[in-house]
């Protein structure tokens, strides 16, 4: 009995935080993986905020990161480095006004040089 | 009632557990280790795929390679522009005869994992994609270290125990003593321990015990002899995986262990391969009908003589030929019935006849005007005799003319001369067919169908050369013909290059709706052990075959009915080819 009572609720709680991460982030973002980590994109006008989280969506500091993002806007691609603002995100600007939910493509460097690169469609 | 309450707490929890098992699935989502080499004999390589594009990136003597294709149907992307984050910062791949694009990337002879973000524009599409490259350290490959645990185990005791087995055989074979003494001494070992332990309740265990102990040793025994056990088997079966010098001469397609097709984006290309997006609809099931080519019925009409007779060219001088355009009322030749000899005696004194009459007459007239004017003769006669004068002489002309007056052949409707068989000078028949008109912009199909087509609107016809011409239904007999219905269909469109007689073959719908994924003919291929597959791109390099089941729909195509499902891609043109690799 009490197996698959911890079976129910085993279930009940596997299935609460992949369907939190399927909507959106915490940061009113999209989550994406990168590599070992997620990132999830914040567009807003034309800045771009991109924070590292873990695999349990945990921020990372973003100290130490580096990064670039190639997003296409309008048919064009705006290719945006990024560089740590706080503690907690990377920021860059582009060019052009940035649509709510743009395609592209974020590319991160870890403090220790490794590299990961996440797909927002 | 707590049996039941269990059994709703079982179901839920696998329910949750099946509903928690997808959600698990998001795009992209894979924090495992990257998937395995394809095969060890492949050059490492990086592939992305995105709705529009799918790129591979093979690392070539210190040049980067990249193959664009379409997504969907696999077609190479030529004149694109593309742009490569790199470690030593953004470049620009250049353009290649042979279609791929092509990058120097000194960084590359460093060993390690490269993350590289792919910005593809061409025309009006742009697309990021995102590319992991795994450089393999090629003074590693040498070490066991690539090679897993389990494998080196497997490899050993493969090559172990026919190297064991066959010690055995050969000593067995020349009665070797010493096999003969260790076997018995073991034996006799065992039958000593077993009497020992008997009585014990740890029999079975210390049995297993002493009879391993025993095997082992006896084994170990074997391969202390002093015979030449050969040379040490070849590792063949695994190329080392990089050595130095083959990665550029290993990439070649070939069938991996799995049963998928591994298939280098350079080969995709020499072999043409195309793929389709499959996509599930409901369609018509088409029958192929024998059919001709004719003519129109209000569009074309022959020219026929009304009576026998010599043909003569019209005024022009020439008789229309083969192809030459004509209108409506045009006098195509003339026909001269000729004068039989009865006939011209029978004319002739009929003319002498009249011309007699007509000479009595004219001397009355002639008096009776002179008579008139003293009133001798009433004027009523002379009137009398004007007329019947008038009378002769019309019945003398019209029999003039009856002998020289040819019957004028004209053409009933405007079209081409598709068949003409006048010479000057011959003579016609009544009835005869002395030129046919067609109309070459205006055709008809007739087709015989064993069937009753009930809405046959969509029809096309297919021609010996591969055209096809859209039909419409213009209607079907009911007389029986050989067992089957004419059928006729009017060709809408550009009829150029068709002839009349000309055999087709006429697909049209039948009213049955079939549901599947409709894919062309050459899409399927028929396996060694009979059994129909289509073959699934699956990854930018890997075809997978699936087995299908196939139901015929139509001359070029089949209709899937299971096997594989809506949104693949699925090989249409090259699969022949694919299923050659080995």
């Amino acid at each position: 009995m009490v197996f698959w009572r911890v079976a129910v609720v085993g279930s009940l709680l596997m299935t609460l935080p992949v369907q939190a991460h399927e909507v959106a982030g915490k940061f009113g973002g999209r989550v994406t993986d990168a590599g070992k980590y997620h990132v999830e994109m914040v567009a807003k006008d034309k800045t771009l905020d991109v924070y590292v989280l873990d695999n349990s969506e945990k921020p990372l500091p973003a100290t130490g990161f580096k990064g670039i993002a190639i997003l296409v806007v309008n048919g064009k691609p705006a290719r945006i480095t990024l560089a740590p603002a706080d503690a907690q995100k990377l920021t860059g600007t582009a060019e052009v006004a940035l649509g709510a939910a743009p395609k592209g493509a974020v590319q991160l460097t870890a403090p220790d040089g490794t590299t990961a690169s996440g797909k927002f469609n | 009632m707590f049996s039941h309450i269990t059994a709703v707490l079982r179901a839920l929890a696998v329910t949750l557990a099946l509903l928690a098992g997808p959600a698990y699935a998001h795009e992209g989502h894979d924090h495992g280790a990257p998937p395995p080499p394809v095969s060890k004999t492949i050059a490492p390589r990086g592939e992305a795929a995105s709705a529009a594009f799918e790129l591979v990136a093979v690392p070539k003597d210190g040049t980067l390679i990249l193959y664009l294709d379409r997504f969907e149907t696999d077609e190479p992307v030529h004149g694109a522009t593309l742009t490569i984050e790199t470690p030593t910062g953004s470049a620009n791949a250049t353009a290649a005869t042979d279609g791929s694009y092509q990058l120097p990337a000194p960084w590359l002879s460093k060993p390690g994992q490269y993350d590289l973000m792919v910005t593809v524009s061409v025309g009006s599409d742009a697309d990021v994609l995102p590319l992991t490259l795994t450089i393999p350290d090629l003074a590693a490959s040498n070490a066991p270290v690539q090679v897993g645990t389990a494998q080196t185990i497997s490899a050993t005791l493969s090559q172990a125990v026919p190297v064991v087995t066959q010690g055995i055989r050969e000593r067995l074979a020349r009665q070797d003593p010493v096999l003969l003494t260790v076997s018995a001494g073991s034996f006799l070992l065992g039958i000593l321990v077993v009497l020992v332990a008997r009585g014990r309740r740890r029999v079975p265990v210390i049995a297993v015990l002493v009879v391993t102990a025993t095997v082992l040793l006896s084994a170990s025994a074997f391969a202390h002899g002093d015979e030449d056990h050969g040379r040490p088997e070849s590792k063949a079966a695994l190329i080392p995986p990089n050595s130095p010098g083959a990665t550029a001469t290993t990439d070649l397609a070939q069938r991996l262990p799995d049963g998928s097709v591994f298939v280098p984006k350079p080969t995709q290309r020499l072999l043409e391969l195309r793929t389709v997006m499959t996509a599930a609809g409901s369609y018509r099931r088409t029958i192929g009908l024998p059919g001709r080519i004719i003519a129109n019925p209000n569009a074309s009409g022959v020219v026929q003589s009304s009576v026998g007779g010599r043909l003569s060219p019209p005024p022009s001088g020439i008789f229309p030929r083969l192809g030459t355009p004509v209108k409506k009322s045009d006098v195509l030749a003339y026909v001269t019935p000729p004068v039989q000899r009865v006939d011209v005696s029978d004319m002739r004194q009929r003319q002498g006849e009249l011309d007699q009459q007509i000479a009595i007459v004219q001397r009355r007239v002639e008096r009776y005007q002179k008579l008139t004017v003293s009133g001798a003769v009433a004027q009523v006669q002379l009137e009398e005799a004007l007329d019947e004068l008038r009378g002769l002489r019309d019945r003398r002309s019209a029999l003039d003319k009856l002998r020289a007056e040819p019957e004028a052949l004209v053409a009933p409707v405007s079209g081409v001369i598709a068949e003409a068989s006048a010479v000057a000078g011959q003579m016609a028949n009544p009835g005869q067919m002395v030129f046919q008109i067609v109309d070459p912009k205006s055709l008809w199909v007739e087709a015989l169908s064993f069937d009753a087509l009930g809405s046959a609107e969509n029809a096309t016809a297919r021609l010996a050369d591969g055209r096809t011409l859209q039909l419409t239904y213009q209607g079907a007999g009911l007389a029986d013909r050989n067992q089957a219905i004419p059928v006729q269909f009017a060709i809408a469109g550009d009829t150029s290059g068709l002839r009349v007689g000309q055999f087709v073959t006429v697909l049209a719908g039948t009213d049955t709706e079939l549901q599947g994924l409709a894919l062309p003919r050459a899409a399927v291929v028929r396996t060694g052990n009979g059994q129909d597959v289509v073959y699934e791109h699956t990854t930018a390099e890997r075809f997978e075959a699936r087995q299908v089941r196939v139901e015929p729909l139509d001359g070029n195509r089949v209709l899937i009915a299971a096997g594989v499902g809506a949104g693949k891609r699925v090989v249409t043109q090259g699969a022949e080819l694919l299923d050659q690799v080995r």
